[in-house]
């Protein structure tokens, strides 16, 4: 690619949302509640983070 | 340089259809469905934004640094504070305080003023007692007498004794209408803040009469009346007890509605939280969205019920049906039985007659009573145990698309497995048609055990 911003970068804010609909949605319908399942958030902003950070050293 | 999204736009569309559709379709749940899938707009827009995003990649074009902008992030912790807040406010739990008036906008404000109030008018021996626009509580009793006799005092909410004063001889008491059709009424007052009058009512009334209450919120007890009752209310608790008639009660909303010894019909209709029947000898039909605890106990006739996510009708409780937002537990039902519930353990035991459960996902745990009734089960997830008496005849068809098939019951009855699928096939004398079946889990069948071993469902017997 062509740029100067990763895409692991770009799609961060996106894919912490879906996550973050996903564990709601996961509260809702009965299923693990939100205030067990919230540190899946962190794991997947780490996740990010580390792709970001190995997408660069490998450019 | 931003470039405009194309996901706002979609959202703004979105949200327009749905409040086309409320207005157009005002029956459609569409408050229910938002309280429930609301994340569903957050994965809908970071999924269409990082697709978005890889199309940009893709086509070779710039990445932007930030996926979503501070503006957009702002507006999705909004969001997410309304989801949060409808849930709570259409699901879980009703914190909703009960005498709040929202359509005025005294909220709390004031002292509270009583003035004590009283009335008597001779009726017929079965009159219609109508109480109209009701607030505050009533209790109306039955008794052997051939008048309509009202006790109790006004509730005004004012800012001072003169305003008060004011407002209570502009809402009038009256006991109104002709010996057999009787009207009950506390006149909101003329500056028409309705909200601040309520009332504490009792009420005698012959035992013939049949009562009709249109009520805006407060408790209604009502008990020993040969007639029908009718009630309608924004918001009630509800006791019905010693009715002689039909019985229809529909609520907005409801904290409880407790109804016994009922000579007709029971149709409960409307949204709250816990639903208590006993001893009614008519049909019981219920309808509506109920998050508390629902509870009937010998019902001699059919019970219909139609919730939001689970349905059942059986012809007759004789013991008991215990449902509570994951769990129903019935224990003595004469069938035939149906059940069809998404997400849910259910639990039946000593039952007689067909019997018809579907669930989406939950345990099912089945102990029949004899003469067994034809008895079929489909799971999409969940395992299924059936217990079967000593003695049981019936023809035994049970299949798990994934999980493990055990057969403590022994005799008769062969087990086949491919994988993780598994078969139990037999037949055991000549008997009823079992048919259990699960996509997604166990499935075990075993000879019931006396007593002792089905404590706790025994102990629902009490």
């Amino acid at each position: 690619m062509n740029t100067n911003v990763s895409l692991w970068r770009s799609i961060r804010g996106p894919v912490m949302l879906v996550t973050l609909g996903t564990l709601f949605l996961i509260d809702h319908s009965g299923g693990i509640s939100f205030t067990r399942t919230w540190p899946v958030l962190l794991i997947v902003l780490g996740v990010m983070w580390l792709g970001d950070y190995l997408g660069h050293r490998k450019a | 340089m931003r470039r405009t999204s194309f996901v706002a736009p979609i959202l703004l569309i979105a949200l327009g259809a749905l409040l086309l559709a409320r207005t157009l379709y005002p029956e459609l749940q569409v408050m229910d469905y938002l309280a429930r899938y609301w994340p569903v707009i957050l994965i809908a827009w970071g999924l269409l934004r990082i697709v978005e995003i890889l199309a940009w990649a893709a086509a070779g074009k710039p990445l932007p640094t930030r996926g979503l902008s501070g503006g957009e992030w702002v507006l999705i912790v909004f969001l997410c504070l309304f989801g949060l807040s409808v849930h709570t406010v259409r699901g879980v739990a009703n914190w909703f305080p009960e005498h709040i008036q929202l359509d005025g906008l005294d909220l709390f404000d004031g002292e509270r003023y009583e003035y004590p109030l009283s009335g008597e008018k001779a009726v017929a021996h079965t009159p219609h007692v109508l109480l109209e626009d009701f607030r505050g509580d009533a209790k109306i009793n039955g008794f052997d007498a051939e008048s309509v006799k009202v006790t109790g005092h006004k509730t005004i909410r004012g800012l001072g004794q003169k305003e008060a004063d004011q407002s209570n001889s502009g809402s009038p008491f009256e006991i109104g209408g002709d010996a057999n059709n009787i009207v009950i009424r506390v006149q909101p007052d003329r500056a028409g803040r309705s909200g601040r009058v309520s009332a504490t009512l009792e009420i005698s009334v012959p035992k013939g009469a049949s009562v009709e209450v249109h009520g805006r919120n407060g408790d209604l007890d009502i008990n020993d009346i040969a007639g029908s009752v009718a009630i309608t209310s924004d918001n009630a608790g509800v006791r019905l007890n010693h009715i002689g008639g039909d019985a229809r009660v529909e609520l907005q909303h409801s904290d409880v509605i407790h109804i016994s010894a009922v000579k007709g019909a029971v149709e409960i209709k409307g949204r709250g939280s816990d639903i208590e029947l006993e001893d009614l000898d008519g049909e019981t039909n219920i309808a509506g969205a109920y998050t508390g605890t629902i509870e009937l106990k010998r019902l001699a006739k059919p019970v219909h019920f139609r919730g939001t996510r689970t349905e059942f009708n059986i012809e007759s409780v004789p013991g008991q049906v215990s449902m509570t937002l994951g769990d129903f537990t019935g224990s003595k039902l004469a069938g035939p039985t149906h059940l069809t519930g998404r997400s849910r353990d259910v639990q039946i035991s000593d039952f007689t007659g067909p019997l018809d459960v579907t669930l989406d996902r939950g345990d099912l745990n089945l102990t029949p009573a004899l003469p067994l009734g034809r008895i079929q089960a489909h799971l999409r997830s969940g395992d299924i145990r059936l217990a079967l008496p000593a003695g049981a005849q019936f023809t035994l068809n049970a299949t798990t698309e994934n999980g493990d098939i055990s057969n403590p019951f022994g005799g008769g009855l062969a087990l086949e497995t491919k994988g993780r699928q598994g078969t139990l096939r037999g037949t055991v004398g000549s008997g009823a048609s079992i048919e259990l079946e699960t996509r997604r889990g166990d499935i075990a069948v075993q000879q019931a055990v006396a007593a002792g071993a089905n404590a706790p469902l025994q102990k629902l017997d009490q």
